[in-house]
């Protein structure tokens, strides 16, 4: 698929994303915009005052643990649920009226198929609803079911049902394209070669916004990362700065003996310790220096063990630090 | 919109199970109790033969299965499978899905009631004027959009593993009380009492009047008018509520 058209409205694209981050926010109509939203279902705050603008070009991850808040945001910005406070728009516009301009193709994880039909069915039906769509032999090969394209959609293994949205959502020439957590269901391989499809819907000048809950996801394909926990915007930046803010290891190892907690306090490095029994185990944000001045302590730790912070444990670190920060 | 009606119809012809229940089988019914008669006895209380009497009530009743069984159960299941959110991510209008829904059972259900027609002219000679055959046409297929309305309501009323036997429980009530599948004369008076302010009763009543060359009872008129705004009000509400929801 060549998109010459779009690369010359976008000459300085390439550069644009190389060098895009938060701070680069153009003068433009934002693709989104959230100005303080709000959702709540009961007592649970699914989104809870969320303001972001994104702009063209980006290709944003939403990132955020499982129950983060991620799936209702997409569903607030697609217009699918009604926010209760605050307000989500589109390209200037309500997220109804872009979709109805064809401005926006979308991928949900809830998004359900049409059974009984065949795939090139369902792609051309997609193609015949959208303003400007792309001929239906191009979106079958650029998602990777051409060869699929006469099965039936309800005999399809979970990764090919994947690409089989993902080509409902790039059936026409939007200019965002919403992901949600796109490659669950794919193998290593699959979701490989996802990315370099996506990639090419980036590299065309699409704003791409996609939510996972995979860091190393956002790290390989997002220039810019939004943090979400608890309906809440954590973070947003560059991958590399989220990295560095999640980076936190876990050194965690026994100590025999009486613990002298305070002195193990004064290691370097140390973000947070939790000593319970004879065990202790310390968060750290220079695992080789925290353990490099435990050893000069004069102890010997045994079951020593030194390992990333899951994205879980990660979030807390950076909650933790936010926190620490407004207090 | 036309590429979703043109796509859900071809789904419905490619459904065989649907097309057997909603085409063959009413005509089938109709041969196996108009079958042996023969011709002559008047049912009580009409001017018609069993034959002429019954193809209205299986004609009747398979429109009824066409848009009532095809519309229900397929929008109970796609709201489930996410499928009616991925259609509101495209051009389509809100309505879109419900019209071409029935839309593509109203396509079915043509079928449905041509072939009871043919099969009563052809094997027990049911003879009408050219005007009564295309005036039952037309009444049993504008008739059954009272029905179509319904099945959209249940579909979005009921989920899961509820809306197959709330169909049914409906359908087969509707149908036999109704006197689709029996004159209801042959019903207890209280029975009778009830079924004649069913609008499957309204309906088949109305074929009748349109065989007997005589002007359809008010009655009939109304309970199907008042039965079309209820249960077309009724999955307009819901249809907003589940959109709120999803």
């Amino acid at each position: 698929m060549v998109r010459t058209a779009d690369t010359a409205r976008h000459p300085a694209l390439t550069a644009t994303m190389v060098a895009m981050t938060t701070t680069a926010a153009p003068a433009t109509t934002p693709v989104v915009g959230f100005d303080q939203v709000t959702k709540t279902y009961g007592d649970v705050r699914a989104v809870d005052g969320l303001s972001l603008r994104l702009y063209p070009g980006e290709t944003v991850a939403l990132l955020g643990p499982n129950g983060a808040g991620k799936s209702t945001t997409l569903d607030l910005l697609l217009g699918l649920k009604p926010a209760d406070g605050g307000t989500v728009s589109l390209f200037g516009t309500s997220p109804r009226e872009a979709i109805v301009a064809g401005r926006v193709g979308a991928m949900l994880q809830s998004g359900g198929l049409m059974d009984g039909v065949t795939v090139a069915e369902l792609v051309k039906l997609s193609c015949s609803l959208h303003p400007r769509p792309y001929p239906v032999s191009d979106v079958l090969a650029r998602a990777g079911i051409a060869a699929i394209a006469d099965r039936k959609v309800d005999k399809l293994s979970g990764g090919q049902a994947q690409r089989v949205r993902f080509a409902l959502a790039t059936a026409g020439d939007s200019d965002l394209i919403i992901l949600d957590e796109p490659t669950t269901g794919m193998d290593v391989s699959a979701r490989q070669a996802f990315w370099a499809t996506m990639r090419e819907q980036a590299d065309q000048g699409r704003t791409v916004l996609f939510a996972t809950h995979y860091l190393e996801e956002a790290d390989a394909i997002a220039d810019r990362v939004l943090v979400l926990h608890r309906g809440r915007l954590l973070a947003d930046g560059t991958a590399a700065e989220i990295k560095a803010k999640a980076g936190d290891r876990r050194v965690s190892f026994d100590l025999e003996g009486a613990i002298d907690e305070t002195a193990l306090r004064g290691l370097p490095f140390l973000t947070s310790i939790d000593v319970s029994g004879q065990t202790v185990r310390i968060q750290s944000s220079d695992a080789d220096a925290t353990v490099h001045g435990l050893y000069g302590l004069g102890v010997y730790p045994r079951n020593l063990e030194v390992a990333g912070l899951g994205l879980e444990q990660a979030f807390v670190a950076i909650t933790a630090a936010e926190e620490a920060k407004q207090s | 919109m036309n590429s979703l009606i043109k796509l859900e119809v071809s789904r419905a012809l490619r459904n065989r199970k649907f097309l057997f229940f909603s085409v063959i089988y009413p005509a089938g019914l109709f041969l196996l109790i108009a079958g042996g008669s023969d011709g002559h006895d008047k049912i009580d209380g009409t001017g018609l033969t069993l034959p002429t009497y019954m193809m209205v009530s299986m004609a009747s009743f398979g429109a009824l299965t066409a848009v009532l069984m095809g519309n229900s159960e397929r929008i109970a299941k796609e709201r489930e499978s996410g499928w009616v959110r991925q259609l509101r991510l495209t051009t389509l209008p809100g309505r879109g899905y419900v019209l071409a829904k029935t839309a593509s059972a109203a396509v079915v259900s043509l079928p449905s009631i041509v072939v009871v027609f043919v099969v009563a002219a052809a094997v027990k000679d049911v003879r009408l004027d050219a005007g009564q055959w295309l005036g039952l046409t037309g009444a049993i297929w504008a008739g059954s959009l009272v029905f179509a309305a319904l099945g959209v309501a249940l579909g979005y009323l009921a989920s899961g593993d509820a809306v197959r036997p709330i169909t049914m429980i409906i359908y087969f009530g509707l149908s036999m009380l109704g006197g689709l599948w029996m004159p209801t004369t042959t019903f207890p008076q209280w029975l009778q009492d009830i079924a004649e302010w069913l609008p499957t009763h309204a309906y088949a009543s109305l074929g009748r009047a349109i065989e007997e060359s005589r002007a359809p009872h008010a009655q009939d008129l109304t309970v199907l008018a008042v039965s079309f705004v209820l249960f077309a009000g009724g999955a307009a509400w819901l249809y907003r509520k589940d959109t709120l929801k999803a």
